[in-house]
């Protein structure tokens, strides 16, 4: 009965071909007016750095969290996850160029800016004798000394380092797996899936040791004085859930318009549900396990940072950001959570196609609520009690910024995808991934 | 068939059909067949889980998820519930709770509540699961009349099966048997049940009963005292202790006055309170001075404090703090002979020396002096020999244990014994509040005993030579 099942791919098209390739210019075209009128529309590079930094993580996220679904299949030699390998090696792939997206947050970090960064402040990165350092220290009422040694960590050239570092290491595994991937397209060479999955075991730690510190550097670094070493796995798992929305709707897209109708089944699409409420949960868990012990150990040094979010002001004015803490419990954990559980609706294509931009309009609400308060409070630190969520969202200005980073990723994908086989045409498990049924 | 002998003497029931295939495929098509035929009680059996076999069955899908959600969300509200009960319900009249104050926290307060809610969700899905899974597949089950045929043994190895059961509305003997084989059967064979022996043993029944009557006495009794009344206080283990007439200790003094203008009871506010100064406790005046301090009486009163240090003085704890800011200035006290108090010489007249006590002596001088004294006072206990052998190394400091039976220590009074033992001397620390004063008489009635006896334990003199070599 198990005799080789003859793996043949039966779709019409397998590439994105001619109306992709149009939809380049037009993508670049959207992402140049979203990010530019966020920029004109918030007068103030600092309001834009911040929104144009909650776009940035949101999208960072979701290109890591492909190259982890990358990692792991290989890792764990995936058969039923072969014919969406390759979009999630696409999606991985736009790791690299992500890097020349981050400059405008690099860039004036690198000059000196303490706009978004405010570790990056006179007297944070303090450098020369032992005694200067000491002398500055003893000046700068705020922020108070501790940062000296955290200054050996977060100071503009380290940084600059770490994000060059990053960015290699990510676009490297990335390239790594798409190459190989693809050149077994052609030769149909079974000992680079052995290479592939032995490559992942070292990759997969590596990839676990840059996102930890990158999480800290991207978003938790915002707040400086504050730490959670939960940050991580929090923001890795919003990272995969993004990630597996992100591959399932473009499965769903790609077949709308008649690519790769064959290979990918309603099965697929059921593992992608069942993957996408396990991950659901886990970010739910991981949300909470982090704020339990802040709020339980109830310490000033660490609570202060959920204050903000979900305390009103000190003078008992609202801030607003309790309405969307309150939006990620509800709209990020419990709905999706009933509505995913059940198997009908994971196997139907309709329900996923809402279901996964439903999840990635919170994964860009979870970010925003990361990054934004940070905002309102180094705006409002000098000038009394924290004008919150009001000040923070500007649906001008942030709303055309996201949009825009969607039309940079549409770009980015169709830039990397453009002629090449949408799924990977000879691995030596596709075979599985067609016969892949659910029981 | 193996059987046959067996089985003809007893009574049997057609329960099915089973069929034997060779490969994973033919079963699957055979069990499509058999839907296909209209049969319904049908169940295959294979070594492994067969890819597509429930739709080829007809299965429908199982309720089971429905079943673990139920209990699921029924776990959540309980876990909830429990906790809401416990911490926080005080104001029921049905059932009150605890409210304990947990780190400032609500006393209901939702975050510190998830985690067990959420570990009673996982729990009581996890059991719905395991035990639903039992009931649904009518676990367990004592004997199956498949495990009679011998070839269904190879089931768990390489053979797959297919069961038509006579229940089934379209069962017919020989027309199923052939179908059976038409559908690729390698084999096909008849399944009985033996209905002679389907009873219980009646012994198992009578113990199964017993147990079940055993297993009511607890609660019965537990109905029986809630329904009862009782006229006997409650048991209480150390009664005098659950009712006292006293403040406990760090508490506020009883308020007589209003939260506005309290009016303490003691103006400090505090439900503590030092005892008066001179107030000595009951029992403890101590006034007979030979018996209690070894001094004659009339040389040591009250009112004349002698300069020798507060012996004299009345409350131990005094004498004892101006003894610590006396002594230091005079290492080895007998340089202070000039003020020393006038001792007893003779035991005080209610200590009578007898074998009786003696013998009380030894016992407490083996337990409280031996250790650096040696057993026969000679010096030579392990304590003061080690500490001897360390301090000739250079790894200590130490003053040797005095031998008891040294001339200049035999011409001390009884007296002065006594208040050696009770404050010490030198580096000897004071045993006053280990040993009471009858047993420091004791010991002192035996040291008077074995002192000058010059007799040396045998089992000591080597430990005392070596420690004299070093």
């Amino acid at each position: 009965m198990h005799e080789a099942r003859i793996a043949k791919i039966t779709s019409p098209i397998v590439s994105l071909k001619d109306n992709y390739v149009r939809l380049i210019p037009i993508s670049l075209i959207v992402a140049a007016a979203g990010i530019g009128s966020a920029l004109l529309l918030s007068l103030d590079m600092q309001r834009f750095s911040y929104a144009y930094l909650t776009s940035f993580c949101t999208l960072m996220s979701i290109c890591l969290g492909g190259l982890f679904f990358v990692i792991i299949m290989n890792l764990t030699r995936a058969g039923w996850s072969v014919t969406l390998r390759r979009i999630a090696e696409i999606i991985a792939m736009c790791t690299l160029p992500m890097f020349f997206l981050y400059l405008p947050i690099l860039v004036p970090v690198l000059t000196g800016s303490d706009a978004v960064y405010v570790w990056n402040a006179e007297g944070w990165s303090i450098h020369g004798t032992e005694a200067e350092k000491q002398a500055a220290l003893a000046e700068a009422d705020y922020p108070p000394p501790i940062e000296a040694l955290k200054a050996l960590y977060l100071n503009r050239y380290f940084f600059g380092i770490r994000m060059v570092a990053y960015f290699l290491a990510w676009g490297g595994m990335a390239w790594f797996f798409l190459s190989n991937s693809l050149k077994q397209d052609k030769t149909g060479d079974k000992s680079l899936s052995v290479k592939m999955q032995k490559n992942s075991t070292w990759m997969l730690i590596l990839f676990a040791a840059t996102l930890v510190f990158a999480s800290f550097d991207f978003e938790m670094s915002l707040a400086p004085f504050w730490f959670s070493t939960m940050w991580p796995v929090y923001f890795f798992s919003g990272s995969m859930l993004s990630a597996l929305a992100t591959i399932t709707l473009i499965c769903l897209l790609l077949q709308r318009t008649g690519r790769v109708t064959d290979e990918i089944t309603v099965e697929h699409y059921h593992d992608m549900g069942k993957l996408m409420f396990a991950f659901v949960v886990f970010w739910g868990y991981i949300a909470f396990s982090q704020f339990l012990l802040i709020w339980y150990a109830n310490i000033p040094e660490e609570t202060f940072w959920y204050a903000w979010r979900i305390n009103p002001a000190s003078d008992g004015s609202t801030t607003g950001w309790q309405w969307v803490s309150l939006l990620l419990l509800f709209g990020h954990l419990l709905i999706p959570l009933l509505a995913l559980m059940a198997r009908t609706v994971r196997r139907s294509k309709n329900f996923l196609f809402f279901a996964t931009i439903y999840l990635l309009i919170m994964h860009w609400v979870d970010h925003f609520w990361i990054v934004m308060p940070q905002y309102t409070e180094i705006t409002t630190a000098h000038t009394g009690p924290a004008a919150g969520l009001a000040l923070s969202f500007n649906p001008l200005v942030d709303i055309p910024c996201v949009i825009g980073m969607a039309g940079v990723f549409v770009a980015l994908f169709c830039l990397i995808a453009r002629d090449r086989p949408l799924v990977p045409l000879k691995d030596p498990r596709l075979g599985e991934a067609l016969a892949h049924h659910n029981p | 068939m193996t059987e046959k002998t067996k089985s003809e003497v007893s009574e049997q029931k057609l329960v099915g059909l089973l069929a034997q295939y060779e490969d994973p495929g033919s079963l699957i098509s055979a069990c499509n067949h058999a839907r296909e035929s209209g049969y319904k009680k049908i169940d295959a059996f294979s070594p492994f889980p067969v890819h597509g076999i429930d739709p080829a069955l007809g299965i429908p899908r199982t309720i089971l998820p429905f079943f673990v959600l139920i209990i699921g969300l029924t776990g959540c509200a309980v876990g909830l519930g429990m906790q809401f009960y416990a911490n926080a319900a005080d104001w029921s009249p049905l059932f009150p709770g605890y409210s304990f104050m947990i780190s400032g926290k609500p006393f209901f307060s939702l975050p510190a509540n998830i985690p067990v809610t959420f570990e009673v969700v996982i729990l009581s899905s996890a059991l719905a699961t395991f035990l639903g899974m039992w009931a649904l597949n009518r676990l367990p089950r004592l004997a199956n009349p498949l495990h009679r045929i011998s070839r269904f043994k190879r089931v768990t190895n390489d053979k797959f099966f297919l069961l038509i059961e006579t229940k089934d509305p379209q069962f017919d003997r020989t027309e199923t048997e052939s179908q059976l084989s038409s559908w690729g059967a390698s084999v096909v064979e008849e399944v009985k049940e033996d209905l002679t022996d389907q009873q219980l043993p009646s012994w198992l029944q009578l113990a199964g009963l017993m147990t079940a009557l055993l297993l009511l006495i607890p609660p019965v009794l537990i109905f029986r005292a809630e329904g009862m009344t009782n006229r006997k206080p409650r048991l209480h283990v150390v009664p005098d202790m659950d009712w006292q007439d006293k403040y406990k200790t760090q508490t506020l003094s009883p308020n007589l006055g209003d939260e506005k203008h309290p009016k303490f009871l003691f103006v400090d506010g505090r439900a503590m309170q030092e005892p008066i100064p001179g107030t000595i406790a009951r029992g403890d005046l101590d006034t007979d001075s030979e018996y209690f301090r070894g001094i004659k009486s009339g040389t040591d009163a009250f009112a004349t404090v002698s300069s020798a240090g507060a012996r004299t003085s009345l409350q131990d704890d005094t004498r004892q703090d101006d003894a610590a800011n006396d002594k230091p200035a005079e290492p080895n006290s007998d340089t202070a002979a000039t003020s020393e108090p006038d001792w007893v010489t003779q035991f005080p007249t209610n200590v009578e020396v007898n074998l009786e006590l003696l013998e009380r002596g030894q016992d407490r001088f083996n337990i409280y002096c031996s250790v650096c004294h040696g057993y026969a006072g000679n010096g030579d206990g392990l304590v003061n020999t080690r500490a001897l052998a360390l301090a000739a190394a250079g790894k200590a400091q130490w003053t040797a244990a005095k031998s008891l039976n040294d001339p200049e220590i035999i011409k001390n009074p009884v007296g002065r014994i006594f208040d050696t033992i009770s404050y010490g001397r030198g580096t000897m620390g004071p045993y006053k509040d280990q040993i009471p004063v009858e047993d420091r008489w004791a010991i002192v009635a035996y040291v008077r005993a074995i002192q000058g006896t010059g007799i040396k334990p045998e089992s000591t003199t080597k430990a005392e030579e070596d420690a004299v070599a070093e």
